[in-house]
């Protein structure tokens, strides 16, 4: 059962932290220890022996090791910005006039203050309702394909919730606000709603800033539901077919079975995506709110990061734009930390 | 095989003018199309990378311009075109990478590629005398056209795209602000006097067709449309200037003495916003008008369904060109210019350069010398010919007075979209400098500026409404144009980065606040304007208000 979880760390990019699960390959093994990992193992020391007798492992984590080091810190230099008055025709970025904390001040209760508490409750809202009702809408979706025993209409039912996917947002925002407009432009929720009795006038799904974050979940949901659900359906494939017998045997009918085998099983895939997840909170929702937000919901549309567009880059302030990305890393690692530690309090299979 | 090739060389040294510049084995073509001095030549070709900020399509492959510039000059231009409404982003990424094509285009009013340093200073180069047409063409307006910010050195940087004259300014259409109106609804009411329009007549035209023609084509007939879309706001903010009789100054009026003011919270605009609040509540204006992006918005135009709009002439443009080419001149608009009581019309202004839109060089580009030249060959009389009339006896004749005229054909084909797209190089071309105005021949620019052209061009139902209206041009539609102040205009005044963020600010309090009072309950309005009004109020307009009229002072002193 824990197969799952671990083979899914791998295959979203993540690296485990300990040893490549190849390790079988490396020459000479000592005995088979991590299998038989106790609770609490007394810190092991790194010695030359060691080393030299797993370098091909090393070498092998060598360019992945690199690509990190390359691309996640090396351009944390670049956060040198955020304390400056930055501006790009002086050269090099030491080349500037330092500021100290001037910017963030100036972010958190400048003139802009309000409007940045706004947008990170919007953010926020946006992003914790995506992932709410994009991962039990994946769930649900991958409980009731396991029950589909009609192979070919279960693959063509994956195809289709999956292609989604592979459309790029902008296709998505002008699908979503073409779906959302007066029948007159081609809006077939209006015109279903209409039909059905449900509304008497066409509603104007984008001029109310109360069904903004719903667009935006509902319109996540439509993209994503197909790819999310692959990850769940893989995880219920490695559950143990003899529990589902041995609950057959004692009487357990469809819901029984999925309600104390299916989604038990699938545990720990559902909190390490949640952990994993959580992180993105604050990095999310970028496309929707800036192609289909307009001024009259922008006070529920605005996320921070089209703030940071319309008054980073667009005004050319790069140094707010950054210290914006600091306050979001911040929040992201807090939000992680803080997933991972409540997951180790409740007994669940944890990122780290 | 060696005495071939020697006797080849030989040849083609021969051939050059050994005093005409660096000319090692560089074959000029014939005409005066080519490049003279031999740096740019078919033998030696280049390859320039090119960055356009411009609504225009990309030229087709097998574009007939693109064909004449490697033949004639070795030039191969690579685009990459950006629409208007994604350059911000673009310009970040740029800027971030410093990595530049050779050529920028740019209509980037906050001059961030200046300040960022992707731009080339250029008087330098232009002094040394290699770049005849560039050096002619700033010579009398230099100052206008150089960079007087604060951020970087002072000097010349791009070359404006538009209205450096050359000769007398003609021109038959108009491509300023105005309430367009379709030609379809003045017909219907019998050709009404459009002179001292006003707010109400306006409206009343349209009221009175959209009853009797609830349907165009199938579609529901929209009364009034209402541009709010990021980046073209003005075309819901600018209205109350232009009604108050003030020329447009972008966000503020300037009063006689030369001082300016925001107007976004004054009574003019509050009049303004009060009426359409009521055309909305009356169902005239169209429901969809603040959720829509600027393609929708032109995309609507080009239906046919839209009776009217406050609108730049220019940036409409694709509408009115896929409604011509179909055909369906009805559709298609004239410009009108209501005002209020008591003040008079100053819609249409003389045409002035946008100092901060244009080409430059960039300064990451390995071959300055040669991009600056392509500039310069560009602005050459016999090069701005093939770019604005295409190609002598394909596209135009030239007449034994030496006047250019064209067949009803090639007018045809100057209207077809796809056909330009072969024909043209107009994404190029936007942002060209030009020689607006007159030739040295007397021709003018381009057809739609050659008075008999114009006429002619105009189709069978153009030529009705102006009969209509004992009118000749759409320009004679509107007010005459006074000689602009010397300052003018405020709106392309360089700000500062506090006076750029304050201005953002009442944009978006523009963008937030006004779709909610004019699509209000007109009952509410008082308190939707408060609410405005309050908004506005938190905002610090001072820093803006203190930066244009510097930038005025700025100007009366040293223009």
């Amino acid at each position: 059962m824990t197969d799952a979880p671990v083979n899914l760390v791998t295959a979203t990019g993540l690296e485990p932290a300990d040893e490549p699960a190849s390790s079988s390959r490396a020459p000479r093994r000592k005995p088979r220890t991590r299998a038989a990992k106790p609770p609490k193992e007394p810190k092991r020391k790194i010695t030359w022996d060691r080393i030299k007798a797993q370098r091909v492992l090393l070498l092998m984590a060598v360019p992945l090791l690199m690509y990190q080091i390359l691309f996640k810190y090396v351009p944390v230099y670049g956060w040198a910005i955020a304390f400056q008055d930055y501006k790009p025709g002086r050269g090099s970025i030491w080349n500037q006039e330092w500021v100290g904390f001037e910017n963030f001040v100036d972010l958190f209760t400048g003139v802009n203050g309000e409007r940045f508490r706004r947008v990170v409750v919007n953010t926020l809202g946006q992003s914790i309702l995506t992932l709410v009702v994009g991962t039990v809408g994946a769930i649900v979706l991958a409980l009731l394909l396991n029950e589909v025993k009609n192979l070919p209409f279960k693959r063509i039912m994956q195809n289709i919730t999956y292609m989604p996917h592979f459309l790029s947002w902008v296709i998505v925002a002008s699908l979503a606000s073409v779906a959302l407009s007066l029948p007159s432009s081609g809006g077939f929720i209006n015109q279903g709603l209409m039909n059905l009795g449900l509304v008497d006038e066409p509603i104007l799904f984008l001029t109310e800033p109360n069904h903004f974050w719903g667009i935006v979940a509902g319109t996540s949901l439509w993209k994503e539901l197909g790819w999310n659900t692959i990850l769940y359906l893989a995880a219920i494939t490695a559950i143990d077919p003899s529990l589902y017998e041995a609950a057959e045997v004692d009487g357990a009918g469809r819901w029984r079975k999925m309600w104390n085998i299916t989604l038990p099983g699938i545990r720990p895939t559902i909190v390490v995506l949640l952990i994993i997840n959580s992180g993105w909170i604050l990095s999310t929702n970028f496309e929707l709110p800036y192609f289909l937000g307009n001024g009259l919901i922008s006070e529920t549309a605005e996320t921070i990061d089209v703030f940071v567009l319309r008054y980073g880059y667009q005004l050319g302030n790069y140094s707010l734009a950054v210290v914006a990305g600091i306050f979001k890393t911040v929040v992201a690692i807090i939000l992680v930390g803080s997933a991972n530690m409540a997951a180790k309090r409740l007994n669940q299979e944890t990122l780290v | 095989m060696v005495a071939a090739l020697s006797a080849g060389l030989v040849a083609c040294t021969s051939d050059a003018d050994p005093e005409e510049g660096p000319s090692t084995a560089a074959v000029i073509p014939e005409g005066d199309l080519a490049d003279k001095s031999g740096v740019l030549t078919p033998s030696n070709p280049t390859t320039l990378t090119t960055w356009i900020t411009t609504a225009s399509q990309a030229p087709a492959a097998d574009n007939k311009i693109t064909k004449l510039l490697k033949d004639q000059l070795g030039v191969t231009l690579e685009y990459e075109i950006v629409t208007p409404d994604n350059v911000d982003q673009k310009i970040g990424v740029m800027l971030a990478g410093g990595q530049y094509p050779d050529l920028i285009g740019t209509t980037d009013l906050k001059m961030r590629l200046l300040e960022g340093g992707a731009l080339l200073r250029l008087d330098d180069m232009l002094a040394t005398g290699d770049y005849p047409n560039l050096a002619t063409h700033v010579e009398d307006d230099i100052k206008k056209m150089s960079y007087s910010g604060e951020e970087v050195e002072h000097g010349l940087y791009i070359f404006p795209n538009y209205n450096r004259f050359y000769g007398e300014p003609t021109g038959g259409t108009y491509y300023g602000p105005a309430f367009w109106i379709q030609k379809r609804v003045l017909e219907d009411a019998g050709w009404p006097d459009l002179s001292n329009m006003t707010l109400e007549r306006y409206f009343e035209l349209i009221e009175n067709y959209l009853e009797k023609n609830p349907q165009t084509e199938g579609a529901p007939t929209i009364g009034f449309e209402v541009l709010a879309s990021t980046g073209r706001e003005w075309g819901m903010t600018n209205p109350p200037a232009l009604l108050a009789g003030s020329p447009n100054n972008g966000g503020v009026i300037v009063d006689d003495s030369d001082n300016a003011e925001i107007y976004a919270d004054k009574d003019i605009a509050k009049d303004f916003y009060k009426v359409l609040n009521q055309k909305y509540a009356d169902g005239l204006v169209d429901r969809e008008s603040f959720t829509l992006t600027f393609d929708q918005y032109v995309a609507k135009l080009a239906t046919g369904a839209v009776l009217g709009m406050h609108d730049q002439g220019w940036d409409f443009q694709t509408a009115t060109d896929s409604l011509r080419s179909a055909g369906k001149d009805e559709y298609t608009y004239v410009p009108l210019m209501p005002v209020y009581d008591g003040a008079e019309p100053w819609y249409a202004d003389r045409p002035v350069m946008n100092t901060n839109q244009g080409f430059g060089i960039s300064t990451s580009s390995k071959q300055p010398e040669k991009a600056l030249k392509f500039l310069d060959l560009m602005l050459s009389e016999p090069w701005q010919k093939v770019l604005s009339w295409g190609v002598e006896g394909e596209d135009y004749q030239v007449g034994e007075d030496g006047m250019f005229t064209r067949t009803d054909e090639q007018r045809a084909n100057s209207r077809d979209l796809t056909w330009r797209a072969s024909n043209r190089l107009e994404a190029l071309l936007d942002v060209l400098p030009k020689h607006n105005g007159q030739f040295s021949d007397g021709n003018a620019y381009s057809p739609d500026d050659q008075p008999t052209e114009f006429f002619a061009t105009l189709s069978e139902y153009d030529r009705k409404v102006m009969d209509a209206y004992g009118k000749k041009t759409w320009l004679e539609f509107m007010n005459p144009q006074p000689e602009n102040p010397k300052y003018y205009p405020a709106w392309n005044i360089t700000l500062s980065d506090d006076a750029n963020q304050v201005n953002q600010q009442l944009t978006d309090a523009n963008v937030q606040n006004l779709p909610k009072i004019i699509a209000g309950n007109p009952a509410d309005f008082d308190s939707n304007w408060q609410a405005y009004v309050d908004t506005i109020k938190k905002i610090d307009v001072k820093v803006y208000e203190d930066a244009i009229n510097a930038g005025i002072q700025e100007r009366l002193a040293n223009w």
